[in-house]
């Protein structure tokens, strides 16, 4: 095991060709990260292309650069400007903002930047510790409990990624269908091919991404002509030197803050589809509402820098766990470098780490090191950040657009690849101005092969079909895809009323079943704790419902 | 365009293609196989597209019907809120129809040339900035895919003539 890890540290950390190119990553995703506009994710999709004719571990190692770069770039703008350059840095400019404001723009960011790094550094130790752990249980599912979890993972993210729920369930549809175009995995029977001998090789993952999701996202950003001539960004802001020392024991000093809000950010990154737009936000409001000072926050609390910054670096070593162990995506971004994987003919499963322990390990590798570039090129990417936000949007989206043509053709050199991208950015721009989520789509479009293929074997296995059922980790995630489809009533629900009262101990109560079948002594453990504080709970809320 | 609105005709859009995609699944063959035939996955889908769907169609039809006694406007697409999202369509279409003849090379300058000036206007100034931009751009990936990353891009019938 130890001779595996160093072997895969030695092919990350002592060949100059995947450094660079980490480098290279990282100083792509800080700047991804930094503009507003873009995203990590889009960053990760148009660096694909590259990585073609690299290793699996270089293009891997890239990825993971523009990955972590991208989760840091967003605070630069948005402590700088008060405009988060991602989702996951809007609550780093409650308080960054107002920080840089108050005249300490380099301790705001120094803050910032080494909240990200430690809370990267903790969720990376967690990734190695749990993700061959969480293999090793993944090797007990089945293909009943797999479908199942897959089913949790498209409606969950369906319940969290919009008001509109059953505009989800049509995006997830939809994805779902779109993978099954095209010659069919098990049979090699053509599907909805219309005659047409391209369709019938079906839908390449890469240009159905681009598509979807980044050509979609520059048509909506030069929408307006106004906004699109101007600058990217018309509040400028003057070089910043970091106050690395102040800010380090500044992180160090808060690390309850500091290790709560990586563990909020973990364990929001293994639930699928939940990233680091939910994980920031969260440990902000968890870190207010712990701290003594709770009137400093929004005027430049320190706690309120640390808490978002360190959980949202902390949500990527958890997406990954998730993508590593089971081969489900915690969020867009690992759907992406899921599909990577794909094109370099990896699969990820609960056996990805055991049958490829030197990519496995040189992506955690790669993980760790990403956050050291990240640090180191913090500074030099500050100022090319500034002068990428003198340049209009049409110039970059223009540019973008072609670069986007040209790395999908790369993919398989046949034009009709750079069709596809086309008419799915198409549907992508309506999908967004319906408000559509493009989340399901996307996550409907990797896993649905894997799904059909898993429900085949179950089927082809037996007849039965209650085995979905009665097999403890199917009926587990069936209820998990239950209770996250009513997430979003709960939400809505108004604090008084019954529903809202009895959600969580239900959930609770309901989750334990499965985990009694199960039978080990650790989770029926577990369970009784759910079930004893379910019922707890429903007694306590019952009662003072009653008294109401 | 109330949101109602096009919901309503985005959800029977949604109707009409299950509707076509379900009739065509009946065109899959069956192998005569054991096990889950080819079809039978697809036909689940779309029927919860359908399912959907009508849920969709129903919400916004209730909601539609509610408003419609406060708002009588007739029914109106804003395209100009669309322009410059056509204009890409266009110049994209037009990029990829031409591949063939002009090239990556030249297809992609012609085509992020045509595109700044239609989003950014045009001057003697700004064409020569939007010309210099697309030259050096396309100029720039072409030699990274065609040297860097050893991609055989699309030559065109012009430079392959030359």
């Amino acid at each position: 095991m130890f001779d595996i890890i160093l072997q895969a540290g030695a092919s990350v950390l002592l060949d100059p060709l995947t450094l660079g190119l980490m480098a290279i990553g990282t100083l792509a995703g800080l700047l991804a990260g930094a503009i507003p506009g873009f995203t990590i994710a889009m960053g990760v999709i148009l660096t694909l292309p590259f990585t073609f004719g690299m290793s699996p571990i270089q293009g891997l190692a890239t990825m993971m650069g523009v990955f972590v770069g991208g989760l840091s770039g967003g605070l630069m703008s948005g402590m700088l400007t008060g405009i988060p350059g991602t989702p996951s840095s809007v609550a780093t400019t409650f308080d960054g903002f107002p920080m840089v404001r108050a005249g300490k723009p380099g301790l705001a960011l120094g803050l910032g930047l080494w909240s990200s790094f430690f809370g990267g550094m903790i969720s990376a130790v967690i990734l190695v510790a749990l993700a061959p752990q969480l293999a090793f249980l993944g090797l007990e599912f089945g293909p009943w409990d797999y479908f199942s979890l897959i089913i949790f993972a498209l409606t969950i993210t369906v319940s969290l990624s919009g008001d509109n729920m059953v505009k989800g369930l049509i995006a997830g549809l939809l994805g779902l269908f779109a993978a099954c175009v095209g010659e069919d995995e098990i049979n090699g029977v053509a599907r909805f091919a219309f005659g047409s001998d391209y369709i019938r090789q079906g839908f390449a993952f890469l240009p159905v991404l681009i598509g979807l999701f980044a050509f979609s996202q520059l048509l909506s950003d030069v929408e307006d002509s106004r906004k699109a001539k101007a600058p990217l960004m018309a509040k400028t802001a003057d070089p910043v030197r970091v106050e690395h020392r102040k800010a380090i024991a500044l992180v160090i000093r808060n690390w309850i803050n500091l290790f709560r809000s990586s563990f909020i950010g973990i364990f929001t990154g293994i639930l699928p589809a939940a990233g680091g737009s939910i994980s920031n936000i969260l440990a902000y409001d968890q870190a207010k509402k712990a701290a003594k000072n709770r009137d400093e926050f929004g005027k430049g609390a320190v706690d309120g820098i640390i808490a978002p910054e360190s959980a949202n670096n902390a949500t990527a070593g958890g997406a990954l766990i998730m993508m590593m162990a089971l081969g489900i995506p915690g969020d867009i971004v690992t759907a992406v470098m899921l599909g990577a994987l794909m094109i370099h003919n990896i699969i990820p499963g609960p056996s990805f780490i055991q049958d490829e322990p030197m990519l496995a390990y040189g992506v955690f590798i790669a993980f760790f090191a990403a956050h050291f570039f990240m640090v180191g090129l913090q500074a030099f990417s500050l100022r090319l950040f500034l002068l990428v936000t003198k340049i209009p949007m049409y110039v970059l989206a223009s540019v973008i657009l072609a670069y986007c043509a040209i790395g999908v053709f790369a993919l398989h050199n046949i034009t009709f690849d750079i069709w596809v991208m086309f008419g799915f950015g198409v549907i992508g721009y309506f999908m967004r101005k319906l408000g559509f989520p493009l989340a399901p789509m996307i996550l409907g479009v990797v896993l649905g092969k894997l799904a059909e293929l898993n429900i085949a074997r179950a089927i082809g296995t037996s007849d039965d079909y209650f085995l979905f059922l009665t097999r403890p980790w199917s009926l587990f995630f069936l209820l998990m895809a239950i209770v996250s489809i009513l997430f979003p009533f709960y939400q809505n629900a108004s604090k008084d009323s019954l529903f809202s009262k009895i959600y969580v101990p239900i959930s609770m109560m309901v989750l334990s079943f499965p985990l009694f079948l199960m039978g080990s002594p650790v989770r029926m453990i577990i369970a009784a704790i759910l079930l004893l504080t379910g019922s707890f709970l429903i007694y306590k809320r019952t009662v003072s419902f009653k008294t109401i | 365009m109330t949101n109602n609105k096009s919901d309503l005709i985005i959800a029977i859009f949604l109707l009409c293609f299950s509707g076509i995609m379900i009739n065509d699944a009946s065109n899959i063959r069956d192998l005569g196989f054991e096990g889950m035939k080819a079809d039978a996955w697809p036909r689940v889908v779309l029927w919860m597209l359908v399912v959907m769907s009508s849920v969709m169609l129903g919400k916004s039809y209730f909601q539609f019907k509610t408003e419609n006694h406060k708002d009588n406007s007739t029914f109106k697409i804003n395209f100009s809120k669309f322009k410059n999202a056509l204009l890409c369509f266009g110049m994209f279409i037009f990029f990829l129809s031409t591949l063939d003849y002009l090239g990556m090379l030249l297809g992609g300058i012609v085509f992020v040339f045509g595109l700044l000036t239609l989003l950014g206007g045009f001057s003697m100034k700004l064409g020569i900035k939007h010309l210099s931009i697309s030259v050096l751009s396309i100029g720039f990936m072409w030699m990274v895919f065609t040297f860097g990353l050893r991609v055989m891009l699309p030559e065109g019938e012009i430079l392959r003539v030359w």
